[in-house]
Formats: structure tokens, sequence, C-alpha cells
């Protein structure tokens, strides 16, 4: 029981880091970004040429979150911001641009699958169970960004100019707000969370160039249901990630592995809002 | 000689292809208040959305300060020491009044002082910092509007039909709020209104737009322009 509780918390924990960038991408630019995907791969990579190298693991975090942070600001300003006013065209070319990262680590690193070493070893023991210490460092995590993410939005004057943009981007630009500017770092930040998110969850799994593409779709569709917000995306990795846990401890792990997309496809039928307040 | 705060020059503008503008001339000298006026659909906001840049120039040249800055981004135009003040989405409904206020500045320095000095105009915007701006009423909610716009001091403001639903104590209250500011800081006033007597209290010069033309223009000063105004904007 205990072990079924904390994976839900881990799973969602997990969902929730890998989710919020895309979240707060889709609230300053209005667009998905579907390269999102390859940001994440990045990170899982970033934490490979640190154990390849021989560096301390909890390098693997920053390496991720610096490379990200670059790759985002030269896609928004050469991909993105060029298409600021065609969006469906900018989505499209995010969508190029993941297929596109994928097949560049495929020819940097190869097809096959490989391991990242873990800063983080061993069990410990949860009210008589053990647990994997790693998974449980991945609830801090989620929570630090979490709080990293509502400290930035709410007690930063950047915040709460990316609140105004997010709510009326017109009436801040008449107020001067440089919404360019806003659209630029949000985007660099998003990249940012999303290559460390793939950086958190590769000790757990491995890595390979497609190792983003599941993540996507899941995290696509917990934004989808959070209209923007990120108390409603914790609910949504919460609650959609408990049931994929569930599903997959009772059922299948194959059933698992759609559980997210198929509860958020009927959630949205039945309350377009999703989690948020409609 | 100081340069003229606004000054508008054969200006034309629309949307796409249609022209709602047509060879717009006119300026704004420093401290004055003009008044633009017009019946519904005339081209007054669009005039205003052109000059902050939300509308490119199909024609003609718009300077603030001296500077020409037709071709300028909306949020360089804004910090020229302008408040402009939209007629529609004027606030962000889910912040708090307090966000909307510091929206009003570029950075929050000058906060504390500037809200001391609004809340003396509106005292109800410093006692409800924390209430979300959609959840006062109509009329509070174009007092924190103009609480934004003066908090910075500007030089000059384009306020476009603040006395749309109003009690006239309100307007009254507003017109010598708004003299009072002008007399401190010697800012300019450009409204665009409907409202000839809220107009013509304050102003001292006019101009009538009709279908994107200026229709007629003068000094505000007498009666008789009033009365010929008001009659312009009968049906
Ligand atoms: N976004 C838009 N797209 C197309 N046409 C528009 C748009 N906004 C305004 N118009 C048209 O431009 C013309 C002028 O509109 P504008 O809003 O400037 O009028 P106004 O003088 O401010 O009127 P009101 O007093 O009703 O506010 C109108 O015919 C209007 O239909
Ligand atoms: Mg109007």
């Amino acid at each position: 029981m205990t072990a079924l509780v904390l994976d839900i918390v881990t799973t969602a924990a997990i969902l929730f880091a890998v989710a919020s960038g895309l979240l707060i991408i889709l609230g300053v630019l209005k667009i998905v970004n579907f390269a999102h995907g390859g940001f994440l791969t990045i990170g899982g990579y970033s934490g490979l040429v640190v154990t390849q190298l021989g560096l301390n693991a909890w390098l693997a975090y920053p390496a991720a979150v610096v490379a990200g942070i670059v790759m985002g600001a030269v896609v928004e300003r050469f991909v993105i911001r060029p298409l600021y006013d065609r969006p469906l065209d900018a989505i499209l070319a995010t969508w190029g641009l993941g297929i596109i990262i994928g097949q560049l680590i495929t020819i940097v690193f190869g097809r096959e699958i490989q391991f990242v070493q873990t800063p983080i070893t061993g069990a410990t023991s949860v009210f008589g169970e053990t647990y994997s210490l790693y998974r449980l460092f991945l609830i801090l995590a989620a929570a630090a960004v979490a709080g990293g993410i509502a400290a930035l939005l709410n007690a930063t004057r950047l915040g709460l100019e990316a609140r105004a943009v997010i709510m009326n981007e017109p009436l801040a630009r008449g107020l001067g707000i440089n919404s360019g500017h806003v659209r630029f770092v949000t985007f660099c930040i998003g990249a940012g969370l999303a290559s460390l998110a793939g950086a958190l969850i590769t000790p757990l799994s491995s890595v390979d160039p497609n190792m983003g593409v599941p993540w996507l779709v899941n995290a696509f569709m917990l934004v989808l249901v959070s209209s923007v917000s990120l108390a409603s995306l914790a609910i949504a990795a919460l609650t959609l990630g408990g049931a994929q846990v569930l599903v997959s401890t009772f059922i299948s792990p194959v059933i698992g592995g759609l559980t997210i997309v198929v509860l958020a496809a009927l959630l949205l039928r039945i309350r377009p809002a999703g989690f948020g307040h409609g | 000689m100081s340069p003229t705060v606004l000054d508008i020059a054969d200006l034309s503008s629309g949307y796409g292809e249609a022209i709602v503008l047509r060879n717009v001339s006119l300026s704004i000298r420093p401290g004055e208040i003009f008044a633009l006026l017009g019946k519904n659909g005339m081209g007054k906001s669009t005039l205003l959305k052109t000059v902050l840049g939300f509308l490119p120039a199909k024609r003609g040249r718009i300077k603030l300060f001296g500077e020409d800055v037709t071709a300028l981004p909306t949020h360089l135009i804004a910090r020229k020491a302008i408040a402009y003040t939209p007629q529609e989405q004027t606030l962000f409904q889910d912040l708090t009044v307090e966000d909307n206020l510091r929206l009003g500045l570029r950075d929050d320095r000058g906060f504390a002082e500037g809200l001391a000095r609004v809340s003396e105009y509106f005292p109800i915007v410093g006692k409800r910092l924390s209430q979300k701006a959609g959840t006062l009423s109509g009329g509070e909610q174009k007092m924190l509007i103009v609480s934004r716009a003066l908090l910075g001091s500007p030089r000059l403001m384009m306020i476009d039909e603040i006395s749309e639903g109003l009690q006239p104590s309100m307007i009254q209250r507003l017109t010598e709020i708004l003299l009072a500011e002008r007399k401190r800081t010697g800012t300019a006033i450009f409204v665009v209104e409907q409202n000839v007597p809220f107009a013509f209290s304050m102003a001292d010069r006019y101009a009538v737009l009709k279908i994107g033309e200026i229709a007629d223009d003068g000094v505000a000063g007498d009666e008789l322009a009033a009365a010929r105004v008001q009659d312009q904007l009968r049906v």
C-alpha cells in the first residue's frame, strides 16, 4: 500500500516536472511547443555526457538546464519569433524541430539505448516498506520546480509582466511591456525545465533518441486539462498520473501507458475546462 | 519653445485593407487638454490605436515630443511618458488592484509614493489593494484605470471614453482630478469622448471626427462651440 501511494506521488511529481515547461510556454506564447519532447531528450543526453565524461552525477542537472536554455534561446530567436503572426505555422515548426532534434541526437550518439548514472542510489524504509531513494528525491525536485515557477511568477517583476502578457497581451504592450522579451525569456525557461525534467527521469529508465515522445504526449494531455494553471496541473498530474499507476499495477503496464491520454480526452468531452475554473 | 507633445500629420490608417482614418492632422501642445469627439464608429479609438502603434499608419507621420514614432513598436511608444487608457479591456481582470497599479509604472520604484498620491484622489483604490480588479464595481474600475494612468505622472494621457457609464457626480470629480493633475505635472491630456459637457468642461481645444476625417475643430472656450459640437453628435 505504501509503495503504491509513493508510486502515485512520485509519478505525479515526474509528470508535473515534465509538463510545467510546456504549460508556461502555452500560457505566455499561446503555442503548444511540440519540440518539448526534443528538449527533454536533450536533457537526458546531457546526463549521458556527464556520465561518459566521468563527472559528478549531480552535474547532469545544471548541464541539462544550461543546454535547454541555450537551445530554447536559439529556437525562439530563429524559429518561433519569425512566425509570431502565424501561430499554426509556429506549432508545425516546433513539431518538425522535435523530429530534427531526435535525428541530430541519433547522428551524434547513435540509436541504441544507453544508461545514465544516478546521483542517489539505494533504498530506504518508508513505513516499513523499502522504496527507491531516487524516486523520493524526485518529489523534492518537482516541489522545487513548482516553488521556483510560483516564486518567479508571483514575486518578481518579470513574473508580473508574464502574467499580464498571459491575460491580455495588447493591454500589456500598451503599458510599455516588451512582450517579445517576456516571450523569449519564458520560452528559454520552458525549454530549460523540459531539459531538466529529461535529466531527472533518465536515471529511472534509459536514454534513447525518441525518449521524449511518450512524455510529450502525456505532458500535452495534462496541459490541455489544466487551463494554464500550475495548481490545476498539479491536480491533473496527481489524478491522471495516479490512474496510470493503478492501471499499470493492477491491469497491465501497456494499457497503463495509455491511461492519461484516454482519461484526459474523456475529461475534455465532459468538461472542456478540464481541471481549470472554466 | 518645447516641441508639441503629439503631432499627427496627414495620417491614414485602418484594419487590413479597410481605411478608417483619412488624412487626419492634429497637434497637442504641452499642458493642453484636447478633446476628440465623434459618433460611434467614426474612428476615434482607431486614431488612438494608431498613435500607440497597435495599427500601422498607411500614410502620414506621428511625432511624440518631437520624435517620429510612426514605425516604433507599441511598447517603446508607451514608454515615452504616455499613459494610454483603452476603451475596452482596460484592466487585467484577474490581477489584484495592486498588481494592476504596479503595471502603470515601468518598475516598482516610486510605487509607494505614487500610490499615496492617487489614494488621495480615490481612497477606495488604496483600500482594495488585494481585491481582484474584475470584482470591483464599474465605477470603481474606472477609478482604478485613472489611478493607474496617473501613477507614473505622464506627460501625455490618452483616455478613450472614460465617462461611459459614470454617474454625473463621478464625472464632475474626474474633471477636477484631471485638471488638478494637469496643474501639478503640466501633463497634456487627449480625451476621446461622446459626452460633450464633460469634454468641454476641461478641454482647451477640440476636434470632431466624422467618418475618419476631421469635420470641425477649434477652441473649446465658448458655449457656441459646445452647442455646435453637440449638434454634430446628434443623429
Ligand atoms: N478590429 C477591427 N477590425 C475591423 N474593423 C474595425 C476594427 N475595429 C474597429 N473597426 C471599424 O473601424 C471603424 C471605426 O471604429 P472605432 O472603434 O475607431 O470607432 P469609435 O469612433 O471609437 O467609435 P465608438 O464611439 O463606438 O467607440 C468602425 O467602422 C469599426 O467597425
Ligand atoms: Mg471607440
